[in-house]
């Protein structure tokens, strides 16, 4: 069943055109990846996606509902979150605090109190450093902490923008296993925006390749790996995280 | 010793109006970049109408709440019918508010008169404490914006509300990210600003008299504080608010009175010079994207 769909979605940032018509879909309990090189769009696509940049044009329904243009406060409301590029961790807020954020559009305070158990004991580095600054963790600590506040808000899809980045290959496996346990373990769908190809090729069961804002190829992920573009863009990237 | 002890207490209740006025410039700037310099109009609104209900027979403490109130309400609707659409253009918002400042002085001007307000002591007695005769209202002024400065601190510092609110001048499109509504508490922000400018001008009409244009002295103060103590910091309007009103208070006792003003902008000027982001550490607007 289709979750998210955007059709014939256009942005642009005052007269720079991102974006002139780019359509995806995401299912149920599917994760789903964005490639392509530095400034094809991706990041701009999650934006626009989660409400933070309004679209010029296009619908993106969700859930069988048309949210276009709704702005990233309600989209996190009804079920679709995005984990931002770079964590954008509060450094000033503790640990527990963050997590409590995430939840903010939830009311059920016990289950919002479960919840931050629940991620304590999945990400067991939370709960040694609860009462800590977010701005004193390292950067894996970081990159789990934003997944965990993103998940405390039980999306329905989750937007990954670049979780990978700045991360050694060893914490690029926790992320890797961390992204397949959001669909098993915490049952939403994943779409995932990843400039290391080795990890968006592992995880995902379908891609699109986005190239000058523009998508330029998509498909079940066996497919795309072989596709002409992958060799172009990722050449000598992809076995690294593998 | 007892002069040192009643000039405290006199600083310390002049500080308490500044603190008032700083706490919401502070909060205003930090969350939404709204440069505000219609702020100190506000406090001389909330003055006027503080001396207009007093005049008209109500008791001091009631004219206090309906100065909040009625200041409370100007906030809301300078907020959303004005600042809320220069939100992206700051600059043009700062000009907007000089603009609304001259209006108000004049709508003062226009429905009482140009002349200074003065009201009878609310209070007009003088407490002795261990020997020392302090003059009950200032004590009250000091006593009631201390209340005003916990609550808020610790609103801010505890509740839900008030951690969504740091995390929102901490990274509006984060905060915005996790749910949180950050037009609305741009606006409840203003609001609480506004309330707390009605405060003050309450409480300043109490000690000293108002004209329409002590806005513009108390703006400029206002100011000083948020920055000396880091804009978008609480903690650090209170820290500029005392500083500021111990060097006027003690300047004003026992260096050249004259200079007050002049001593407590040095103040500033060096502390912006030495430490621009404030001596508590603050934001420099709203993170740009």
């Amino acid at each position: 069943m289709t979750l998210l769909q955007v059709d014939h979605l256009r942005t642009a940032y005052g007269v720079v055109v991102v974006h002139r018509d780019v359509s995806l879909t995401v299912d149920q309990d599917e994760i789903v990846t964005i490639l392509g090189p530095n400034g094809a769009g991706k990041s701009t696509l999650l934006r626009a996606i989660s409400g933070l940049l309004r679209p010029k044009n296009g619908i993106i329904r969700f859930d069988g509902k048309d949210v276009t243009g709704l702005p990233a406060d309600r989209m996190a409301g009804i079920g679709v979150v995005m984990v931002p590029e770079g964590r954008r961790i509060f450094p000033d807020l503790t640990v527990l605090e963050n997590l409590r954020l995430g939840a903010y559009c939830r009311k059920e305070g016990d289950a919002i109190e479960a919840d931050i158990r629940l991620m304590e004991s999945y990400f067991d580095v939370l709960s040694t450093k609860r009462n800590a600054k977010g701005g004193e963790l390292s950067g894996g600590q970081q990159q789990m902490l934003a997944i965990a506040r993103g998940l405390m808000a039980r999306p329905r899809v989750l937007l990954l923008d670049e979780p990978s980045l700045g991360l050694s290959p060893m914490l690029i496996k926790q992320v890797r296993s961390v992204i397949n346990d959001v669909r098993t373990k915490f049952s939403a769908a994943v779409l995932l925006v990843e400039q290391n190809a080795g990890l968006a090729l592992a995880v995902a069961d379908r891609g699109y390749l986005l190239q000058y804002g523009q998508i330029v190829a998509s498909g079940p992920i066996a497919a795309l790996r072989d596709h002409r573009l992958m060799h172009e863009l990722y050449l000598g990237q992809g076995r690294g995280a593998r | 010793m007892e002069i040192f002890i009643q000039q405290l207490v006199n600083s310390l209740s002049v500080a308490s109006v500044t603190i008032l006025i700083g706490i919401g410039i502070t909060l205003i700037f930090g969350l939404a970049g709204i440069v505000n310099f219609a702020h100190g109009e506000f406090l001389m609104v909330g003055g006027m109408i503080t001396w207009f209900l007093v005049t008209s027979g109500l008791n001091f403490f009631l004219a206090l709440v309906g100065a909040m109130i009625f200041v409370g309400v100007l906030g809301f609707i300078a907020e959303r019918g004005l600042f809320r659409f220069t939100l992206e253009q700051p600059m043009n918002g700062f000009i907007m508010s000089i603009g609304v400042s001259v209006i108000l002085q004049h709508v003062v001007i226009r429905v009482f008169n140009e002349v200074q307000k003065t009201i009878p002591d609310p209070i007009g007695k003088v407490w002795v404490v261990g020997g020392i005769d302090i003059i009950a209202m200032r004590a009250i002024v000091v006593l009631l914006t201390a209340v005003v400065v916990a609550t808020t601190y610790f609103g801010i510092s505890r509740s839900r509300y008030g951690i969504a609110l740091r995390a929102s001048i901490a990274d509006q499109d984060t905060a915005a990210l996790m749910g949180i509504p950050v037009r609305r508490y741009v606006t409840g922000v203003f609001v609480y600003g506004s309330v707390l400018a009605g405060l003050g001008g309450a409480l300043m009409i109490a000690l000293f008299p108002i004209t329409p244009f002590t806005g513009s002295v108390v703006i400029i103060r206002g100011f000083a504080v948020s920055l000396i103590g880091g804009l978008g910091n609480v903690g650090g309007a209170v820290a500029g608010g005392l500083i500021l009103g111990l060097v006027d208070g003690l300047s004003a006792g026992y260096g050249s009175p004259e200079w007050t003003d002049a001593y407590s902008l040095v103040v500033m000027i060096v502390i912006l010079i030495v430490r621009p982001q404030g001596l508590l550490g603050g934001t420099l607007g709203p993170r740009a994207t």
